[in-house]
């Protein structure tokens, strides 16, 4: 005899619909990050109503509810932490609407953030978040972890790009909030909802801005030979007030595995490089570009180039946007933080990380977006060596307690999850949390959706979580 | 009302100190919310200070209203309960700014105008070009979330806002949000603030992302005889590669109070006027010269016309206090706030003025191309009515906002208290997302101490 929960999900959804083999809940055990949960089942509705069923049997069977997109989440986010039902929104992956003259589209949760910019590519229009997985993650991910990219530097994050959103409530209730428009009146609901993590309600349609696409795009890439002067140009282009639309990091280890992957031309002696882009008007870029070598020249770059076509600039964007998986070719595992950091503070950062590393003995790169303060250091490991790990570990909270103290955040654009939900009270008091927590109830009182992530459950406050030893060798991109 | 004696003001004294706890009579009235006025005006010295005035308010059952200079005092509904005026002008210091991270911290008494100076010795600005620019101060801007020309390109506060502290319903501090200009760590409980009407928390502090001033700036208007060829070319610019600064049209009401100056006496007369400001290197603001001047002659513009320098910033200034100008002009106006979808804004437009005719009311409308529309309807020169639109005309209104082709979101912003004393709703028909800020609020604020009964759906 089935169990209830499979027998009633089934013939809500058909039996097709419902996956609850222990051979297929495996591939929804884990997401980007390094976390693992089991869930009791997985299910794909195909519509709103059908997102609502699935919310109402839960809450009469009592039992937790996980949104879950493409599952390349990097903090836990989609992780049935507590067992219970993984809501998977791949069904749901149509492109509702495409209104060219209002600048908006209307999607499912489930359609691919790159698939959306392809779509109205014809019309000279794109979807503005980029996050390195683009080309699988979904829409529906990137509002629950408010997902960044390197040209949200320039253009924002997801909140910036969300004006309206269709909600699946904890109790089965459908309720639009915010619009089409550029603003609602009343309180800013989708400010809330985008980036709560899936902690408040399950989002089944989404109204998004595009943009139009620049008339001219420069993308440079300067050489350094010391990671000091890489940063001070950084810090020197923000104190100028140049204004490029991404500005990556990308260390001399880092780079060398990515070039030995993706054979981009990035130069394999040097202590790191900076890939810099400006978009707009071909006035404006040309400007800025010359503004920006000129800086990178005083800092001793020892080479700036610029990519003469989009083959070369795509090939550069490809070696940063794989970066994560070059690291697949040198190392068993790597463990990748998000933290933020005031961009002045970016030298004595980038110094402290390196005397972590040292520490711990252990090999950390770095690849991030230098231009907005958020770092992504990658902790490479080997998921076998346990004691190893407890360093990784140890290494991690280290580095997220620098950007602390430094004035910075936890995560850029990763998000909390439950990764990082019991360093919460490291930047946020009691009564912060108290508040927190009591906005969670407002809209998830019993605490169904998504157990287990965002706020801390007090069981080891301020620090890291340690996860279980990572089941897979496989390294997610 | 439950409205505590004078005397029994003394833990207010000894909280803010006796200097700061004020009773009289001339300064009580000018703190009436909508004809409603406090007991008492308490100026707190700090975030903790109003933590314990909140906590007194709490166990008293007293009810508080944060306010700055006041000057948008008028906008929501009359308080079911008001006590206590929370006057914020001495948390006027900018706690942190760090030009070279291009990040801000100010407390909510900060005036604008003062942040603006300070901001330009160093050459970066916040887009907050808000009415009542000479007084307004922050937490007012965006507990009423000012609308600014200036969001075309740089977003509403909501874009820029880092975020905040605050106070909240039980006497709690509390923040969100953080000093770094990329964030995702807990719940932005700081964007529901804005716009809240101080519903929801008492802010104390405000973290922004400051903006380089650009090198240089330019200014242009066209006009045209009818709203379809004036939103055609604003449609002109939105499908080029130009993005400019700020694009507002200007109805001809409008037109009369904002090219009113001397200075600009040479604009006028106007039917439709589209005011496009450009921003960037020289060779950036004179590409925009030439080629909005190429697309105002295809979208049969009247007339193209660069601004002259020393008349862009009292154009600037008057299009930045357009409710302000209506207001002085005509106190008993209805000044609608609309956002809607830029392809429905002729259509909006000629069913507001419709609206207009058939009720004998003036109507004057500036609107900023990326879909806000001021609409102020006002008593014809003359009229003996004691208010320009009644409660059936406003439910008419907002019907022509709702309707499929115009799906534009309505507040009445401005209007006289009376018409608010006799249930005209501010926000518009019934939505759903109402339950849902009603429990925002039960959250932040259980007991119903701040700003009760202003905000939407009864809140």
């Amino acid at each position: 005899m089935r169990p209830q929960l499979i027998r009633e999900l089934e013939t809500l959804l058909g039996p097709k619909a419902v996956l609850s083999a222990p051979e297929d809940l495996m591939l929804y055990e884990y997401d980007g990050s390094v976390e693992l949960g089991s869930p009791r089942c997985v299910v794909f509705p195909a519509s709103a109503q059908d997102v609502a069923g699935i919310v109402r049997l839960a809450n009469r069977l009592e039992t937790p509810i996980v949104g879950r997109g493409a599952g390349t989440g990097l903090s836990g986010g989609a992780i049935a932490r507590s067992g219970g039902i993984v809501v998977v929104f791949s069904r749901m992956n149509r492109i509702l609407q495409v209104d060219a003259a209002n600048l908006r589209a209307v999607v499912q949760p489930g359609v691919v953030n790159l698939d959306l910019s392809r779509a109205v590519d014809h019309l000279g229009l794109y979807f503005a978040p980029d996050p390195s997985s683009q080309k699988s993650c979904t829409i529906g991910g990137n509002v629950s972890e408010n997902s960044g990219g390197p040209h949200t530097l320039a253009y924002g994050v997801t909140s910036n790009h969300v004006t309206g959103l269709e909600l699946v409530l904890p109790d089965g209730e459908i309720v639009r909030i915010g619009g089409k428009s550029i603003e609602t009146s009343g309180y800013d609901l989708c400010g809330l909802l985008v980036g709560s993590e899936g902690t408040l309600a399950l989002v089944t349609e989404i109204t998004v801005r595009l943009m139009r696409k620049p008339e001219a795009v420069k993308t440079l890439l300067a050489v350094y030979d010391t990671l000091d002067d890489t940063t001070e140009s950084v810090v020197e282009i923000t104190v100028r007030a140049i204004t490029p639309a991404a500005c990556e990091m990308l260390d001399g280890f880092t780079l060398r595995a990515v070039e030995d992957y993706v054979h981009a031309g990035f130069p394999k002696d040097c202590a790191a490089v900076l890939l810099i882009e400006v978009e707009g008007l071909k006035e404006a870029v040309e400007a800025q570009a010359a503004e920006i070598t000129e800086v990178c020249r005083e800092h001793r770059a020892r080479e700036v180039r610029v990519a003469r076509n989009d083959q070369e600039r795509n090939l550069l964007w490809r070696g940063r946007k794989e970066a994560f998986g070059a690291m697949g070719r040198i190392s068993p595992m790597y463990y990748v933080q998000d933290g933020v950091i005031p961009r002045t503070r970016l030298p004595e950062t980038l110094r402290r990380i390196e005397e972590i590393s040292r520490k711990y003995d252990l090999q950390i790169g770095n690849i991030f977006h230098a231009g907005d303060g958020n770092l992504h250091p990658l902790i490479l490991f080997d998921e076998r060596d346990r004691e190893q790990f407890a360093r990784v570990v140890a290494a991690g909270g280290e580095i997220m307690r620098h950007c602390v103290e430094v004035g910075g955040a936890l995560t850029g654009e990763h998000g909390i999850g439950m990764e990082k939900n019991e360093l919460m009270p490291l930047i946020f008091t009691p009564e912060d949390l108290a508040l927190m927590e009591r906005v969670r109830a407002a809209f998830n009182p019993a605490g169904r959706l998504n157990p287990g992530k965002v706020l801390p459950m007090g069981k080891a406050c301020g620090e890291i979580r340690v996860p279980p030893m990572p089941a897979s060798a496989t390294i997610p991109t | 009302m439950n409205r505590p004696a004078q005397g029994s003001f003394t833990r207010l004294e000894e909280i803010a100190g006796g200097a700061h706890v004020v009773t009289d009579g001339a300064e009580i009235a000018s703190r009436e919310v909508c004809g409603v006025r406090p007991a008492v005006i308490v100026r707190p010295a700090d975030a903790a200070q109003i933590a314990e005035i909140v906590r007194f308010a709490d166990a008293e059952k007293l009810a508080v209203i944060p306010m700055g200079s006041g000057t948008k005092l008028g906008i929501g509904l009359p308080p079911s309960r008001y006590d206590i005026a929370l006057d914020l002008s001495r948390m006027n210091r900018v706690l942190a700014y760090d030009p070279h991270d291009l990040t801000l911290g100010v407390e909510p008494g900060v005036q604008i105008e003062d942040l603006l100076r300070t901001l330009a010795e160093q050459k970066q600005f916040l887009p907050l070009a808000v009415p009542f620019s000479d007084r307004a101060t922050i937490g007012g801007i965006v507990a009423s979330n000012s609308s600014s020309p200036l969001r075309h390109a740089y977003g509403a506060v909501r874009d820029f806002c880092l975020g905040m502290e605050f106070v909240a319903g039980e006497g709690s501090q509390a923040k969100s949000g953080g000093r770094v200009v990329k964030n995702v760590t807990g719940y932005d409980l700081h964007k529901l603030l804005i716009g809240s009407l101080g519903t929801l928390a008492v802010i104390t502090r405000v973290n922004f992302r400051t903006f380089p001033k650009p090198p240089a700036q330019g200014m242009f208007v066209a006009s045209f005889s009818t709203p379809e060829t004036a939103f055609g070319f604003c449609r002109a610019i939105a499908h080029s590669v130009l993005a400019p600064q700020m694009v507002e049209v200007a109805g001809p009401g409008a037109g009369r109070l904002i090219f009113s100056t001397e200075a600009s006496a040479r604009i006028t007369p106007m039917q439709w006027a589209v005011v496009i400001s450009a921003a960037g290197q020289p060779s950036v603001v004179d590409r925009y010269a030439r080629e909005l001047g190429h697309l105002a002659g295809a979208a049969n513009a009247a007339e193209f016309l660069p601004i002259h320098e020393t008349e862009q910033s009292t154009i600037f200034a008057r299009i930045r206090e357009f409710p302000r100008l209506v207001l002085e002009a005509a106190p008993d106006a209805a000044i609608f706030r609309i956002g809607v979808l830029p392809a429905a804004i002729p259509s909006l437009l000629n069913g507001l003025s419709e609206v207009a005719k058939r009720n004998g009311t003036d109507l004057a409308t500036l609107t900023r191309a990326s879909g806000i529309v001021y609409a102020a309807f006002f008593a014809q020169a003359g009229s003996e009515a004691a208010s320009p639109v009644n409660a059936s005309v406003v439910k008419e209104i907002f019907r022509i906002c709702t309707l499929p082709e115009n799906s534009a979101h309505a507040m009445l912003e401005w209007c006289p208290s009376e018409m608010k004393r006799v249930g005209v709703d501010l926000w518009g028909p019934w939505r759903d997302e109402f339950v849902l800020m009603r429990r925002v609020k039960d959250a932040f604020d259980p007991h119903k101490v701040l700003a009760p009964g202003r905000f939407a759906g009864g809140i």
